[in-house]
């Protein structure tokens, strides 16, 4: 089990990170004079929650190893919200079409695992093609016109909020986060998902059936993608198509910045909010201190870089044998 | 695999592109007699330049087991590059020489991060697409760099001896290209490389400079694309290069290459390029919206790719 001590990288990891959060909120404090006050709050959290599932989705897809991405997260998010919105036109019940489209979401996750683990295709190619078709139907099929026109009383999930705390990010992002904490670090189809990305002979070769296992993730990513999709609908009250553009590459820079190991087998769901924490508070704090949008883009591209280049920093198993790398180099 | 066999694989798979392109030429023709007139197949031609360069570049990345994600960016920086060395009244000769150095070197970097700072390439060059947008938004935000003087648009448009320059410049980089690949030491690297990075290293081959030097001339293509770009439209807008690193992902997988590395065929990818660029014309001709481009490379993508996964399947064997 893991245990949590500071000798263990991911801990570490998450120390790190913490400590990271406390300067992103320090400095946005000091950009921006309306950024320590209460109403932050819920204008943070707003953002967190649809983010926060996509990340969490693909930390899960990259745990999982062989080297596992998903890069069509942003295009299922686009493509069920515009299911969901069409269903509602066509007379659907909202309540009935949300469900149709998280059936939707696994249905379209459920193509990308049969593509990377049944047929073979490496996952970036896989998604990357059907981050192409999915985008492009969602686009297609509407002429580039958002769907509208939604009922008001649905609002109620993105929109309303309990003392601060938006209705979505409690009710549907910290169950969610917590459950599959849970699943991931205490159950043993959590350890089964550490062992295929360590090494996916070793757990075929103990009984792990490493194919089902990555497929039903890949399916969990697009349920997950769906569920973001419907808070984003009840936040804006509309479906577009392009809703979900870039958020592939942000849920990738958050799940690798919170300590996923690129190539599987290493990183926590803890460490993946915290990381989501940091990303959305640079946002708000830039766009508190109104700072043009191109610079958070900028930030976010140096983040996910420099994520990757402290991993290999603070990845290093111990000292040993970094120590025993630097002897064995020749150079 | 010997090199006999897989000259006769790749032949295969330039000998199914070419039968597809004339497949959907007859399609089009039949559907759209204004498809097979020569003034549409030399406009699809002259649109082709920019895709088929940066292809050829595309092609010699994924070769080394690497991909470049940012290549768009890199087009737009450059433009925006060229663009103000426009507005400066630069001559066309140094204008040309600032936006190809500032793909290069933007391409370096790639290859550096990629090399030296051992970040998986997809990481690093879409943390670098993201600060080329916001380089980009920052320097023109909503505006266009418009009016640009048309020294340049002998490139695109002009012919010699009746063959559009486009011709020539293909010609160029491809033949450039396929000297580096198959006529050099450099070529057997690069495939070394994609093959098994490690065996490389203990033959001694150069790895994180050979890969950086693939980086840096794909960035080159890129940069030179810009130049094309910028002679053909004479403006730099927001929406430059979007599509470009996947179409040129697409186009490279299509011809033959393999994402995981070590094979690719350069003939394969500017058939691919012709095949995408004839697809996305004939397309709005018999009168498909050309919002569905995506649903239509991308189905075409996750078919070639089931093909090319259940074959080496049946030749290799499965994984797990």
């Amino acid at each position: 089990m893991m245990a949590w001590s500071t000798h263990d990288p991911t801990t570490k990891r998450l120390f790190f990170l913490f400590g990271l959060w406390l300067v992103v909120i320090v400095i946005s404090s000091l950009l921006s004079p309306h950024f320590l006050q209460a109403s932050t709050i819920p204008f943070l959290l707003q953002y967190v929650p649809i983010i926060g599932l996509l990340g969490i989705g693909q930390t899960l897809v990259i745990l999982s190893g062989g080297p596992g991405i998903d890069l069509s997260v942003g295009a299922m998010l686009s493509l069920v919200g515009l299911a969901v919105g069409w269903l509602f036109t066509l007379g659907v019940d909202i309540y009935a079409a949300c469900l149709l489209g998280i059936v939707f979401g696994a249905m379209l996750g459920a193509v990308n695992g049969v593509l990377i683990n049944w047929i073979g295709i490496p996952s970036l190619m896989a998604t990357l093609a059907t981050l192409f078709a999915y985008s492009g139907l969602a686009l297609a099929l509407t002429g580039g016109t958002p769907i509208g026109g939604l009922p008001d009383h649905f609002t109620w999930l993105g929109q309303g909020q309990i003392w601060l705390i938006p209705n979505h990010f409690l009710l549907v992002f910290v169950p969610v986060a917590i459950i599959l904490h849970i699943v991931l670090t205490y159950m043993r189809i959590g350890r089964h998902i550490y062992a295929a990305g360590n090494d996916e002979r070793a757990a075929h070769l103990i009984g792990i059936r490493v194919r089902r296992l990555r497929t039903g993730l890949y399916i969990l990513s697009g349920v997950l993608a769906a569920l973001a999709a419907i808070m984003n609908l009840s936040w804006f009250q509309a479906a577009r198509p392009d809703a979900g553009i870039g958020m592939e590459l942000l849920s990738i820079t958050v799940a690798v910045l919170g300590g996923t190991y690129i190539f599987g087998g290493q990183g926590r769901i803890a460490g993946t909010v915290l990381a989501i924490m940091i990303v959305t508070t640079l946002q708000v704090g830039l766009q508190l201190a109104n700072v043009s949008q191109a610079w958070q883009l900028g930030v976010i591209g140096v983040l996910l870089i420099g994520s990757v280049g402290i991993n290999t920093l603070l990845g290093r198993q111990n000292l040993g044998q970094s120590l025993g790398r630097l002897l064995g180099q020749t150079k | 695999m010997t090199s006999l066999s897989r000259f006769a694989r790749g032949a295969q798979r330039e000998l199914i592109l070419v039968l597809a392109i004339l497949m959907i030429c007859a399609l089009f023709a039949s559907q759209s007699e204004f498809f097979l007139t020569e003034r549409n197949l030399t406009t699809v031609l002259r649109r082709s330049v920019d895709l088929a360069i940066i292809g050829a570049g595309m092609t010699l990345v994924i070769m080394s087991g690497g991909i470049d994600v940012s290549v768009g960016g890199i087009l737009a920086v450059s433009a925006i590059f060229i663009g103000r060395a426009f507005e400066a009244d630069l001559p066309a000769p140094i204008v040309v020489i600032i936006g190809v150095s500032v793909g290069t070197l933007l391409g370096l970097m790639n290859g550096a991060i990629c090399a030296k700072a051992k970040v998986p390439p997809i990481i690093a060059t879409l943390g670098s697409m993201y600060v080329f947008i916001a380089v980009l938004y920052l320097v023109i935000g909503g505006t266009w760099i418009s009016g640009l003087p048309d020294t340049l648009s002998f490139l695109t448009r002009g012919d010699v001896a009746g063959i559009p320059v486009g011709v020539f410049i293909i010609a160029a980089v491809y033949g450039f290209c396929w000297i580096l690949l198959h006529r050099q030491p450099w070529g057997r690297h690069l495939c070394a490389i994609g093959n098994d990075e490690a065996a490389a290293r203990l033959v001694g081959i150069p790895v994180d400079r050979v890969k950086m030097q693939a980086y840096a001339l794909l960035g080159l293509l890129a940069g030179l694309a810009a130049v094309l770009y910028v002679a053909r439209l004479r403006n730099v807008e927001v929406n430059i290069g979007t599509n470009v690193a996947l179409e040129a992902i697409a186009a490279t997988i299509l011809g033959g290459a393999n994402i995981r590395g070590g094979v690719g065929s350069l003939i394969g990818t500017l058939l691919g390029v012709v095949f995408i660029k004839l697809m996305q014309n004939g397309l709005v001709l018999i009168g498909v919206s050309s919002l569905w481009e995506g649903v239509v490379i991308g189905g075409l993508l996750v078919v070639v790719l089931s093909i090319d996964a259940l074959q080496s399947r049946y030749r290799y064997g499965r994984s797990l």
